[in-house]
């Protein structure tokens, strides 16, 4: 997979491209729109990470100018700019996700990961998913650890599921709540922690090997070991 | 009279104006009526003085023998049909005149002309006193109107000649009768006349009202139709334009300052955050995850302190952007407590929830979200373990009224009063002291209001008020 990062902050673009290559993306950088632009239409990449705030040209009209000349990559947008106005501009005029300044690097690759999948072939959704020994039945909302069948709320039953379909990669609070419960709040309280710490009550009870794993600062990983 | 009618200033103006146009057109008509009744009265003063006069005439003209009776009889008779025909509808003849000679001196009967009997006018006259040459109005018994009367004295033998005030009463209450007709259509299309101009008029300043008002709550780039002409209203509407203009500018500035300071500071924070987090993946010894993590935290406590301030002076300026939908609150707060209830259980408080259906609001989902979930931590970071929260929803009047109340200790005195204000915290609170700030500031945007208050039993209570969209039941 070949990314084209456009971000003119240097130390964002640095950190970002090292982050995007330890994930196992190839990733070319651009410090501008038109520098941006003339790698674009290479049409080597399978994806674009444009940032809005860009010195020469407002990353919205790169992503007109792209999609104008037969670009069809998918675009996630970074911006730093708060207005919901702004969102929703990014997405009509060619942008396929929008990650508000500062982000967590875990949800930045989740949603590259997302938009990358949504425009390769679609995947079949399963019925079961399946994380070491950790299984789960999304039809009948079954969950076992083992044989052992967990005796879990719906809304664990949620939680666990989009672990368990993150398994192995980091998600953050922020994507929890935003995915569980549909909500973009930014709470000062331990709620979203709390809800873990009982889920894993239920997973991990018992087991010598624990599968929800916390990541201090970042958020939480379901893996193995 | 209808509510909504009194609450119009057009109804208002033109019953006013009517009345006064009614008075006015009542005293021009009292004026007229005064005058004719005066003329007529005089017109058959000078009638009856004339006829007084010649009938004295022929009286002492014509000898004292028994013809006398009869000629001066005639010539009566003659005389009370020289007056002009005044006929009702049915065509009676409506003036009644009576002729009297009589010799106080000397008792032989009177000469009588007239209607009726002689003796009642008699009666009649002798009750009046009567002063020769100056005309009379004498009340007879069994006569409805009176009869205006001149006397003569004609060497001691009294004349009396008398006309009826039918004729004259018939053509007042005629005069009054087409008046009273005309004034009240003459009134009625004055007051359509004034209800309707003063209706148009309102429903300009109608329009600028709604306008103004839509305008206010979402697109400060709307203005009001530029007026052609440069009366009141017009100069209204141009000031109002003025006004916005003003708004809108001071409200993009503080958009773009607010745009300037996030970008400014979010981009260092986010190459800081993202190197930590880089870090973090590179998977460092145990002693450094702790501190770094430590580290992100507080990026995030940081940035959300700044995002709340800059959410709190744009909604406190009205340049909040609002994203409205149609909310079910209690589905909103039943969202919430599902998500807060383990964390509840967690502290022990007890959480009862009393909501009634149907509450719906026009709000931003996000944004209400975010206040009700402030409210709720609120309660979680600053109440005593073991405490009871109630969250009671309820609609009244066109208001939903959301109240969170507690029996903790309360707000502390020296903070109740101005909870509501930016950075100002309990001395114990480990808050930045935006949460009240920002849950006033978002409630306000959406037309509502926010109060604290303390309950009965010395615990805290929020009480949110939003406008609810009415529901017709189907």
């Amino acid at each position: 997979m070949r990314l084209l990062l456009v971000e003119d902050d240097v130390a964002i673009q640095g950190f970002l491209k090292r982050a995007l290559v330890e994930s196992g993306y190839q990733v070319d950088t651009a410090n501008n729109a038109r520098a941006g632009e003339l790698k674009a239409l290479e049409g080597i990449h399978d994806a674009f990470v444009i940032d809005l705030g860009l010195p020469d040209m407002d990353g919205l009209d790169l992503i007109v100018r792209c999609r104008a000349q037969g670009i069809s990559a998918p675009v996630l947008i970074l911006s730093a700019r708060r207005s919901v106005d702004e969102r929703v501009r990014g997405l009509e005029q060619g942008g396929d996700d929008y990650l508000t300044k500062p982000f967590a690097l875990a949800e930045l690759l989740a949603r590259l990961r997302n938009l990358l999948r949504r425009s390769s072939a679609p995947q079949n959704d399963s019925v079961r998913l399946q994380a070491a020994d950790l299984q789960l039945d999304l039809v009948r909302h079954e969950a076992r650890r083992g044989d052992h069948l967990l005796q879990l709320t719906p809304q664990e039953f949620s939680l666990l599921e989009y672990l368990c379909r993150n398994a192995g990669r980091v998600v953050t609070r922020t994507m929890i709540l935003d995915h569980v419960w549909r909500m973009q709040i930014d709470p000062a309280t331990n709620v979203v922690d709390v809800h873990i710490y009982r889920l894993r009550s239920k997973v991990d009870h018992n087991s010598p090997t624990p599968l929800i794993h916390t990541i201090r600062g970042v958020g939480y990983v379901l893996k193995h070991a | 009279m209808p509510k909504f009618l009194q609450a119009t200033a057009a109804w208002r103006i033109s019953i006013w104006t009517t009345v006064a146009f009614a008075l006015g057109t009542a005293l021009a008509f009292s004026i007229v009526y005064f005058l004719v009744a005066n003329a007529i009265q005089d017109r058959s003063d000078a009638w009856l003085s004339g006829e007084a006069e010649v009938l004295a005439r022929v009286s002492a003209d014509t000898p004292r023998d028994h013809l006398y009776n009869r000629i001066i009889g005639e010539v009566a008779e003659l005389a009370t049909q020289e007056l002009p025909d005044e006929r009702n509808e049915r065509g009676q003849r409506l003036n009644s005149v009576f002729f009297l000679e009589s010799d106080p001196n000397n008792n032989a009967s009177p000469l009588w002309v007239g209607p009726g009997s002689v003796d009642t006018f008699l009666k009649a006259i002798q009750q009046t006193k009567l002063v020769p040459g100056i005309p009379e109005s004498i009340e007879v018994e069994g006569w409805p109107t009176t009869f205006r009367v001149v006397t003569r004295n004609e060497n001691g033998r009294m004349i009396y000649l008398g006309l009826s005030g039918r004729g004259a009463r018939h053509l007042l209450r005629t005069l009054t009768g087409r008046f009273l007709i005309l004034w009240g259509s003459t009134v009625l299309m004055g007051f359509l006349i004034s209800y309707m101009s003063a209706h148009r008029t309102l429903l300009r300043v109608q329009r600028i009202t709604d306008t103004v008002a839509r305008i206010g709550s979402e697109d400060l780039g709307e203005r009001l139709p530029q007026p052609v002409n440069s009366d009141e209203i017009s100069r209204l509407a141009k000031t109002f334009n003025h006004m916005l203009d003003r708004i809108q500018s001071s409200v993009n500035e503080l958009r773009s300052v607010t745009d300037a300071v996030a970008h400014d500071l979010k981009s260092p924070l986010t190459s800081i955050r993202g190197a930590l987090e880089s870090v973090l993946s590179s998977e460092p010894s145990e002693k450094w995850r702790d501190s770094i993590g430590d580290a992100i935290e507080g990026v995030d406590r940081l940035l959300s302190a700044l995002d709340t301030t800059l959410d709190v002076a744009e909604a406190q300026a009205g340049a909040l952007r609002l994203d409205r939908s149609t909310v079910e609150l209690s589905a909103a707060v039943k969202q919430l407590v599902d998500l807060y209830q383990p964390a509840m259980d967690e502290r022990q408080h007890k959480l009862v929830v009393d909501l009634e259906d149907h509450v719906v609001v026009d709000a931003d989902w996000g944004l209400l979200n975010r206040v009700l979930s402030n409210l709720i931590e609120n309660e979680i970071a600053h109440l005593p373990v073991g405490c009871q929260i109630t969250i009671r929803l309820r609609s009244r009047e066109g208001s939903a009224m959301l109240v969170i109340e507690d029996n903790g200790p309360g707000f502390p005195p020296d903070i109740s009063t101005r909870a509501f204000e930016r950075f100002v915290r309990g001395k114990h609170s480990h808050g930045h002291g935006l949460g009240l700030a920002f849950v006033d500031a978002v409630v306000r945007a959406h037309g509502g209001t926010a109060k604290i208050s303390g309950s009965p039993g010395g615990g805290a209570v929020v009480t949110l008020s939003l406008p609810a969209i009415v529901l017709h039941p189907a």
